[in-house]
């Protein structure tokens, strides 16, 4: 579990920007301490990877896999420890659990910690520890936080700021660190190092703290001060655009610091945690927090506000609330300094702690280890979507103060629902079930926390087994292995280990659904606006709203893995608590661990579920569900074959349910991945579909790069409106293709394939031919040649003669030709367009010019547009034929006529207009070398001979250096216009 | 299926056991390689009984783990046998996923004997993969599901491909692979995929080309020498199928035949053509009209020709090839004018008028203006099957005195 507060740095990453994003943050965290820390920086995807292995290493003392990243088992160790802490809370002694307490306090510099640490005193012992756990794991969830920054930068450049970025801004906050970070390592150097190869300082210096005792007292005392310091922020924030929303955190906090202080015990872990954070590494992360609560001190914060601010000034023009909240923060400045003074000599108790601590936590806690081994590969998801997530959020603070609230909230309901699984489990299963899926039903019933809940998981598992039977695989699968769906998950939860895991993937999913939001809105500030409740202290709303969008994002790899994870999670919660010396238990992670191999792409979507889960978990204020309920409706089309959507809403469980809905599809995914009998067909796609309900007609095309959101996705209905404008609309063809990919996108996100989707490509690629416009019409092309194998109608024909005259004149491929030509009906070929383009092939492929600027002249549709990209070849290699063939001359006038200089049809034209004619000849002649000369009778005529040799391709005026004009914009933009 | 009582069925199965595994131990690859051919079962041959018996008794995998000689083979011989089993009942998709799954353990045995002692028998799993695919994916297509088992196989055959590629003596059987791997990739319509492959063969330095046995390289150079026809690159292709005509087994009538669809249309192409009794013996007749066209310098005779035959043509892609001799037939016409007007006037045969050809081209039913006929002209002069010049003024065709109509001589249009 320690881990987890330093893995979703380095382990953030779904895509690449995330990853590097997360990297950043870490390297943020780091710089000036560790020189061997850059290197790390760099290859933030690997570390993921390692990082996960690390953990699978710890446990089997096994592989020197790492990828040249520094884990030194003492970093494991720590992990170990912490694990261990949470599981056997209930047989250990308080002051051991009091221990890690602090040492997860330590891990999480936020304030979070701060609420978990004042309600733990409510509870008994064992839930403190718990508690301590939750606190822990928010931790983690924030820890993404630090690499905000920089995932900040990722969004406007992904690839260049890991250069750039990490140089500049973050450098600058790094200066600012580097006193607090340096007087952490001076005590132990060796933790230090071994901690920031790892990357996972966090991990290191929590577990070392816990064992020390002596190291609370002092804590303990300076957590009064910290908390005065606090009140004087408080004051501050008000002044600031989010003022609401921060205040809301703040006095949040106020009061929990009230409460826990009396408590003694607890408070001081989290005293402690709080000043470490300030004072060493970690801070970067507190920085970002900060900017975010508010309260948040920091001198550093004013060196980097500037950093990040300026990646985004030009997208967000939100930002400059970001600039705003700045200013308080200088208020809150000499707090921080205050605790930097305290943590120094916190410090130097550590090195002791650590030494101590290696050997009996890894003995006495093999099991657990094992079980938050899995775990911990979770949160380097979480903390990728956070590293997203947050950039958002900084632009828009209230996102960021939603962060820590969700967890706030989930803490402080208290509640233990005691029902015993087994009843439920009886009451779901009778008669002759596999034992397995008896025990698989105990496990999902074991966590439920409520009669709701129980309620879903009922409908779920019904659901579950009927399709398991249907398909005959009730027996024969391994439900043991079977993973947990993931759950709505309860506020009241928070006593829970899963709980508090599911609450720190909380904090990073709303960031991260936030910002995928974002992303996809043409003006979030908008929704901003449109949306005043965040500023509650409902924070779950907060982080809620964005939910739906990161459920989406998901999409459907990060689902697959969801397997391992939710019966890793599973297992602390319940089965350890009850029964922490299970046997069985043993073997399965272990093994998973042991596949080591595959386990970096599992850990991802490890850590999604969680994320799933966590932002499911929010659903429950009522204020919530109440919008959850409007939202849900939306799906309803979606869900019409879902049996228990209904079940779902009259349990009030609204919203939650497309998500259990996905996640059951996902979850279906990954059994077929397994080899389980299930076939991809079996996947419930309509479940994942966008529904879009999008009204605006006019759209601008954004190249997606999540998952959709439905509120920028407009329905077929609209598409048509959109289609007709762009058909109707006067402005350029830039305009149109924007408009038209927009609508593409529009339909293919909800998988729209019909009469509308072939208008809208057809279309398209008749623009894009009388645009000259390769390279977008070939992409229609493709799409269409599919859509028409599907069966639905449209011009096919025409097309099929566009396709043809485009292999014929542009790809020069016969074999492709041939298979076309071979492919083609016989009604095709009686086809007028398709007729005319076998005519242009057989007159290209002996070169007969006359003939193909006969056919030009006579084209249909737009044969004419694609004929005219090869003018101005074949008119070369009939002028090269003339010159070769002819004796002595040949008039200019009649070549003009052969060659299509006179577009109007022979007998026709004008005098006036054939010498016109005659004259763009003439030039277009001389213009390629060839040799004219003036014949007695006063007409200009080609010298054949002479021009023979004089011939050439003159270079084309609009050449450009990557070789195609069409991309060259300027030019594009005037042709287009 | 005859009853088959289940002590029969379960000392045949022992019998394949004891077989297989002694072929193993005693590297004879002969002896292994009847008992991997799975869709030759069919045919008498001791692989039917084993599959009868298979399907007669059900639990035949436990003979296969019960004994230690056998449980190590169990990865490759039990898929093995389960695909027979599936082949005999014609679940051909599942025969063939089975089979695969045999194969790729198989594969994985060979890569790691040092002698090419195996070769036969992994040539054997090499055909077999991909007619087992290709009934699979008949069945899938039946069924209208996506059938996709040959492209899986042609994967499977690139590793196959990547174990023999490499030095060693059993790059002997590279070109094997590579000709089952031709095989697919025209059934697929995926010949850019043979690329690779090509430039593995001809670049490699280590294995003279020479070395590889006589059936390959006639397969082989068969199918490059089509790949030549679709590049229009009559040359090349002309050496290649030659090459595959001489070496080919005189007695394969069929092969000789696939041989010659090809060679014939690019022959003619570079100005050779066929005798009559060639066409008839390997019933090539699809080219006779061409031919006569050539001939005659029937230019009506070619299109109907091309009409008659497009579909065919098509799908063997000589289409394109055959629709280019039209100049050669302008060529023939115009050559055939100037005879006769040699037999009435040597002193102007070598002055064509214009629309002389015109007419002639309209006795043959061929309407084209004097502009078109006039290009045709200049083309044949350009591409050099006409030595002369053109004269727009007076509409006539002057040609050269010496040798006016060059013969080709093997060469291609236009060089």
């Amino acid at each position: 579990m320690a881990n987890q507060g330093g893995d979703p740095v380095p382990g953030s990453g779904s895509t690449a920007t995330e990853v590097i994003g997360g990297g950043q943050g870490q390297t943020v965290l780091y710089p000036s301490s560790t020189p061997s820390h850059h290197s790390w920086s760099a290859s933030t995807a690997p570390a993921t990877v390692s990082w996960n292995y690390k953990t699978d290493t710890a446990t089997e003392n096994g592989y020197p896999s790492n990828s040249g990243y520094y884990y030194d088992p003492l970093r494991d160790i720590p992990n170990s420890g912490a694990t261990q802490t949470n599981t056997i809370s209930t047989s250990q002694n308080t002051p051991n659990g009091t221990q890690d307490y602090s040492a997860y306090g330590y891990t999480n510099p936020e304030y979070q910690n701060y609420y978990y640490n004042y309600h733990q005193p409510t509870h008994d012992s064992s839930s403190q520890q718990l508690g301590a756990t939750q606190n822990q794991n928010t931790g983690a969830a924030y820890q993404p936080l630090s690499s905000f920054q920089n995932s900040g930068s990722s969004y406007v450049g992904p690839t260049s700021y890991l250069g750039t970025y990490y140089n500049t801004g973050d450098n600058q906050n790094t200066a600012g660190y580097q006193n607090n970070s340096y007087y952490y390592h001076q005590p132990n150097p060796p933790h230090s190092y071994s901690s920031y190869s790892s990357s996972d300082a966090n991990s290191v210096q929590s577990s070392t703290v816990s064992t020390n005792p002596a190291y609370y007292q002092q804590q303990y005392y300076q957590w009064p001060q910290y908390y005065s310091q606090n009140a004087p922020s408080l004051g501050c924030t008000p002044g600031t655009e989010n003022s609401s929303v921060t205040m809301t955190a703040t006095s949040a906090v106020g009061v929990g610091g009230g409460y826990s202080y009396p408590s003694s015990q607890p408070p001081p872990p989290g005293t402690t945690s709080w000043r470490r954070d300030a004072g060493t590494s970690t801070l970067p992360s507190l920085q970002e927090k900060s900017n975010a609560a508010a309260y948040q001190p920091t001198v550093d914060q004013e060196v980097r506000v500037p950093g990040f601010q300026s990646p985004y000034i030009p997208q967000m023009p939100s930002y400059s609330q970001n600039t705003m909240n700045t200013s308080p923060l200088p208020t809150n400045n000499p707090q921080n300094q205050q605790n930097l003074l305290y943590s120094q000599p916190l410090t130097a108790h550590v090195p002791p702690a650590n030494q101590a601590l290696p050997p009996q936590h890894t003995v006495a806690t093999l099991d657990t280890h094992r079980v938050s081994k899995m775990q911990i590969p979770t949160n380097p998801r979480i903390a990728s979507g956070l590293a997203l997530g947050v950039a958002k959020s900084d632009k828009e603070n209230s996102t960021v103060n939603a962060a820590p609230k969700p967890a706030y909230v989930g803490v402080s309901v208290p509640k233990h629902s005691s029902k015993s699984s087994q009843e439920d489990t009886d009451s779901m299963i009778k008669g002759a079930f596999p034992v397995a899926l008896r025990a698989y039903v105990e496990r999902t019933f074991a966590r439920c926390k409520n009669d709701a809940q129980r309620a879903i998981n009922q409908s779920l598992m019904k659901e579950m087994v009927t399709k398991a039977s249907a398909d005959g695989t009730l027996f024969t699968k391994n439900w043991d292995m079977e993973p947990l769906f993931p759950l709505p998950i309860d506020s009241n939860e928070q006593n829970n280990l899963q709980s508090s895991d599911l609450l720190s993937s909380l904090s990073k999913s709303k960031s991260s659904g936030r910002r995928t939001k974002s992303r996809w809105e043409p003006a979030p500030e908008e929704k901003l606006v449109e949306k005043p409740e965040p500023v509650t202290n409902d924070l779950a709303k907060v982080a809620s709203w964005s939910r739906p969008e990161a459920t989406e994002r998901a999409g459907s790899n990060t689902w697959k893995l969801a397997k391992f994870l939710p019966s890793q999670q599973q297992t602390p919660s319940n089965k350890f608590n009850q029964r922490p010396a299970k046997k069985s238990r043993f073997s399965e992670p272990s093994n998973v661990t042991e596949n080591g191999d595959a386990s970096s792409d599992s850990d991802k979507e490890q850590s999604l579920t969680k994320y799933y889960a966590g932002a499911i978990s929010l659903a429950n204020n009522p204020e919530e569900k109440k919008r959850r309920e409007h939202r849900f409706k939306r799906f309803e089309k979606v869900q019409d074959d879902q049996r228990n959507a209904k079940n779902y809403r009259a349990k009030d469980v609204g919203g939650g349910s497309i998500y259990t809905r996905r996640a059951s599809a996902m979850l279906l995914a990954k059994t077929h991945e397994d080899g389980a009998s299930r076939e991809v067909e079996d996947i419930d796609w309509d479940a994942l579909t966008v529904k879009g309900t999008c009204q605006e007609i006019e759209k601008r095309y954004l190249r997606l790069t999540s998952a959709p959101d439905p509120s920028t996705v407009r329905p077929e209905d609209v598409l048509e409106k959109s289609l007709h404008m762009v058909q109707t609309s006067p402005k350029n063809y830039l305009y149109k293709c924007d408009q038209l990919k927009s609508i593409r996108q529009d339909l293919t996100v909800q998988r729209i394939q019909n009469g509308l989707t072939v208008k809208v490509y057809e279309t398209h690629a008749r623009l894009a031919l009388q645009a000259g416009d390769l390279p977008e019409y070939n992409q229609c092309q493709s799409q269409l040649k599919r859509l028409y194998a599907d069966g639905i109608k449209g011009c096919h024909m025409e097309f099929s003669a566009y396709n043809l005259l485009c292999i014929i004149l542009h790809s020069n491929n016969k074999r492709e030709l041939s298979s076309l030509m071979t492919r083609l009906s016989a009604e095709a070929k009686e086809n007028e367009a398709v007729k005319h383009a076998l005519a242009v092939q057989s007159a290209v492929s002996s070169g007969n010019y006359v003939l193909f600027f006969r056919l030009y002249k006579t084209a249909p549709n737009l044969n004419t547009c694609l004929m005219d990209l090869y003018i101005e070849k074949m008119r070369f290699e009939a002028v090269k034929c003339m010159s070769k063939s002819y004796r002595p001359t040949v008039p200019v006038k009649y070549i003009s006529r052969i060659l299509g200089f006179s577009r109007s049809v022979q007998g026709e034209e004008s005098e006036d207009m054939v010498m016109d004619k005659s004259e763009e000849c003439e030039e277009w002649l001389r213009a390629h070398g060839a040799v004219l000369t003036v014949e007695s009778n006063g007409e200009l005529h080609l010298d054949a001979k002479a021009s023979s040799s004089s011939l050439y391709m003159p270079e084309p005026e609009d050449a450009v250096a990557h070789g195609d004009a069409n991309l060259a914009v300027d030019d594009f933009f005037t042709r287009a216009s | 299926m005859a009853y088959l009582s289940m002590g029969e069925a379960h000392r045949r199965i022992s019998s394949y056991l004891a077989s297989f595994s002694d072929a193993i131990a005693a590297q004879d690859g002969g002896a292994l390689k009847p008992l991997l051919a799975v869709s030759s079962s069919s045919s008498p041959c001791p692989l039917l009984g084993v599959a009868d018996a298979l399907v007669a008794f059900h639990d035949w995998p436990r003979l296969v783990n019960q004994s230690e000689r056998f449980s190590n083979l169990g990865e490759t011989i039990i898929p093995l046998l389960r695909s027979l089993q599936s082949y005999r009942l014609r679940r051909f998709a599942d025969a063939y996923a089975s089979y695969e799954k045999a194969a790729n353990s198989f594969l994985q045995e060979f890569r790691n004997w040092e002698t090419p002692w195996a070769m036969e028998a992994m040539q054997v799993v090499a055909l077999e993969i991909r007619l087992l695919a290709e009934k699979a994916d008949r069945e899938l297509a039946l069924n209208d599901k996506n059938p996709e088992k040959l492209q899986s196989a042609g994967s499977f055959l690139m590793k196959v491909f990547g174990a023999l590629a490499g030095k060693g003596p059993k790059r002997v059987g590279a070109l094997y692979v590579t000709c089952q791997l031709f095989k697919i990739y025209f059934k697929l319509g995926t010949v850019h995929l043979c690329r690779s492959v090509i430039r593995s063969i001809e670049t490699a330095r280590i294995f003279d080309f020479e070395e590889f046995p006589a059936k390959d390289k006639v397969t082989y150079m068969y199918y490059t020498g089509r790949l030549e026809v679709f590049n229009e690159n009559f040359l090349a292709a002309d050496q290649k199928l030659t090459y595959a005509l001489t070496h080919c087994n005189s007695r394969s009538r069929t092969n000789l035949r696939m041989i010659l669809k090809y060679l014939i249309p690019v022959k003619l192409s570079i100005g050779i053509l066929p005798k009559m009794w060639l066409l008839e013996k390997y019933n090539l007749v699809e080219y006779a009209d061409v031919v006569n066209a050539l001939k005659r310098g029937d230019l009506q005779l070619l299109r109907r020709a091309l009409q008659q035959h497009e579909d065919q043509f098509l799908r063997s892609g000589v289409y394109l090839v055959l629709e280019k001799l039209e100049l050669q037939v302008y060529q023939r016409l115009v050559k055939k004018i100037y005879i006769i007007q040699k037999q009435k006037d040597p002193s102007k045969a070598h002055q064509i008028k214009l629309e002389v050809i015109v007419k002639a081209l309209k006795w043959l039913e061929i309407d084209m203006d004097v502009d078109e006929v006039e290009c045709i002209m200049s083309i044949l002069i350009y591409k050099n099957l006409m030595k002369g010049y053109f004269a727009h003024k007076s509409k006539v065709v002057v040609l050269s005195k010496q040798d006016p109509f060059p013969k080709l001589n093997g060469k291609p249009v236009g060089s």
